[in-house]
């Protein structure tokens, strides 16, 4: 069975060898590894593993993408305007979150006048041709291949900062409907030229941080007012296309999943244990029209304690597989504090626990 | 002369211009700007903080009501500092070393403002000498440590190692994405909480400890 036929099966709800296979890892967690012994880099990895997915592009297009201005450095850190217009703070030589110093989109009037036209007008941001080189090697891998980028929330974010659109969708809710539209419009178009290459990828991946430990960053009832229509437009658009989708989101969004089922997400990634998200309790209920990738706990995993990962990754799998609808996936990035040796004998239990 | 509690249904509101107006007539109208603060404002943020723990609301709720709030205290901080009132309990709050996530640390930041803390920010990626050397010049009754990823939660256990060799009587509160109770118990820090509604009460009872 190859991956791309191991994922739709699993998307169907039949029968898999296997359940299919996909990871992400922190960079530093690779250079560690290649002291440990891992030859190559990530997706030499990703090879161990056997992962069944093969991206083909990744779409989050900005306002002005040549954009990219130092305004100050220190000894660790180095602060930029971004092709967003925000000042961001990013470590110097490491991975990490970065810190929003600013934003130079900061009212309604800004978008307006200055990113809203130049979003709209800006050059396509990914390579078409580039993207269907990795179609035609997906193919030959026989990987279940992907389009990839960012929805509307996350470009919200991105755009304005948490603290103003988030005041913005109680002050001025009209322009958080604009800035996710006029995104959503853009990520289509990006889509539809990487099409027009004449492939004809099996999924859709978006991705879009809309939830952290405690709950989703907003209430369901503006998720469904604001996002969630452009959400629905992405799924309609892909699955006119006969691609799934997949839905990546962080935290605990265990209040939106009958949304995310109406709009029409066919998955959800990662699903984030330390948020409190556990396929034990929801695959029985939802597992028939969501299915579920991921949430093998990556706090678990750092303690490099192999009894306790490995009663992790059984009892998941169960509940998972019990669905016909379960992929593994850590439930974020493989942390640093995960040696080669763990890795490996987290991918001896996949292969223990995870065949069908 | 409008009631107290209108301002602390304004408040708890995210009414802004509401509660700057509410603010306004009372002070007009002879109100102490303390009992503004305390009797007034504070409750208004106990609610926002009640809800929130409850998920009857969620962020952008939080956030239009610590902006009324901060609206109010402009009009009434000039009024309490003339008087030589403040605050009665001050903290320190950061993200810990190798971490420039702030968001989760602004929100405990705000609630811990609105239950009328002096709230001392020092923004992202703090050393522990930073910290200990602003609990010391504040004479903070509370520090806080956020942490977004686990690969800092080693920088949080060593700048509470710090703070306590250090022999001070603050309180230490840590929080963030992959904290757990369990981790804070283990490093020895007096506090812990899972979101911002929450932070506020254990911070309230750490510095009734302390007092």
């Amino acid at each position: 069975m190859t991956g791309c036929e191991r994922v739709n099966r699993m998307f169907a709800r039949q029968d898999q060898d296997r359940i299919p296979r996909c990871d992400t890892f922190w960079p530093e967690t690779i250079t560690r590894w290649q002291r440990e012994g891992l030859l190559w880099d990530h997706e030499d990895a990703l090879l161990f593993l056997q992962s069944d997915f093969q991206p083909l592009c990744w779409s989050w297009p900005a306002p002005f993408p040549q954009q990219k201005e130092l305004i100050t450095q220190d000894t660790e850190t180095e602060t930029y305007r971004d092709a967003w217009g925000g000042v961001v703070r990013y470590w110097k030589g490491r991975s990490g979150t970065p810190e929003h110093v600013g934003f130079g989109c900061d009212s309604r009037a800004a978008w307006d006048k200055i990113y809203r036209p130049a979003l709209l007008a800006a050059p396509l941001q990914v390579n078409p041709k580039l993207s269907a080189l990795r179609y035609q090697k997906g193919r030959q891998l026989g990987r279940w291949t992907f389009l990839s980028g960012v929805e509307g929330f996350e470009a919200l974010r991105k755009q304005i900062g948490d603290e103003a659109f988030l005041v913005a969708m109680i002050e001025d809710p009209d322009w958080v409907r604009d800035i996710v539209q006029v995104h959503t419009d853009v990520v289509l178009r990006t889509f539809d030229a990487v099409l027009a290459e004449g492939i004809k990828p099996d999924g859709l991946w978006i991705y879009g941080d809309m939830a952290y430990n405690h709950a989703t960053i907003c209430s369901p009832a503006m998720y469904r007012e604001f996002v969630w229509p452009q959400h629905k437009r992405m799924a309609e658009w892909a699955h006119a296309r006969d691609m799934r989708v997949i839905y990546h989101t962080d935290g605990r969004v265990s209040g939106v999943l009958d949304l995310y089922i109406a709009a029409g997400f066919d998955c959800l990634q990662p699903i984030e244990a330390k948020a409190g998200m556990d396929i034990r309790q929801f695959a029985p209920t939802y597992g028939d029209r969501l299915a579920m990738f991921g949430n093998i706990d990556v706090m678990k995993m750092a303690t490099n304690n192999l009894p306790l990962i490995e009663e992790e990754i059984r009892t998941k799998f169960a509940a998972g597989m019990a669905t016909r609808g379960y992929a593994y996936h850590s439930d974020h990035s493989v942390p640093p504090q995960v040696s080669w040796d763990t890795y490996r004998a987290i991918i001896g239990f996949i292969d223990r626990y995870g065949n069908y | 002369m409008p009631q107290l509690s209108e301002l602390t249904a304004a408040v708890a509101a995210g009414k802004r211009t509401d509660t700057v107006r509410l603010t306004q007539e009372l002070l007009a109208a002879g109100s102490a700007p303390q009992d503004i603060v305390e009797k007034g404002l504070v409750p208004g943020m106990a609610i926002v903080g009640e809800q929130f723990k409850k998920n009857e609301i969620f962020v952008p709720e939080m956030l239009v009501a610590a902006r009324a709030m901060k609206e109010a205290l402009k009009l009434l901080e000039p009024l309490l500092a003339s008087a030589g009132i403040k605050p009665k309990y001050t903290a320190i709050i950061g993200t810990v070393q190798g971490d420039l996530h702030d968001i989760g640390k602004n929100l405990i930041s705000m609630m811990w403002r609105g239950a009328n803390f002096a709230v001392i920010d020092l923004g992202t990626n703090v050393s522990a000498d930073k910290y200990l050397a602003a609990a010391k010049e504040h004479n903070a009754n509370l520090v806080g440590l956020s942490a977004l990823l686990t690969t800092t939660m080693p920088a949080m256990k060593d700048t509470v190692r710090i703070l306590k060799a250090a022999g001070l009587s603050t309180k230490i509160m840590v929080g963030g994405a992959p904290i757990t109770q369990a981790f804070a118990d283990e490093i020895g820090a007096d506090g812990y909480a899972a979101d911002a509604g929450t932070a506020v009460d254990i911070a309230k009872k750490l510095v009734g400890q302390a007092a």
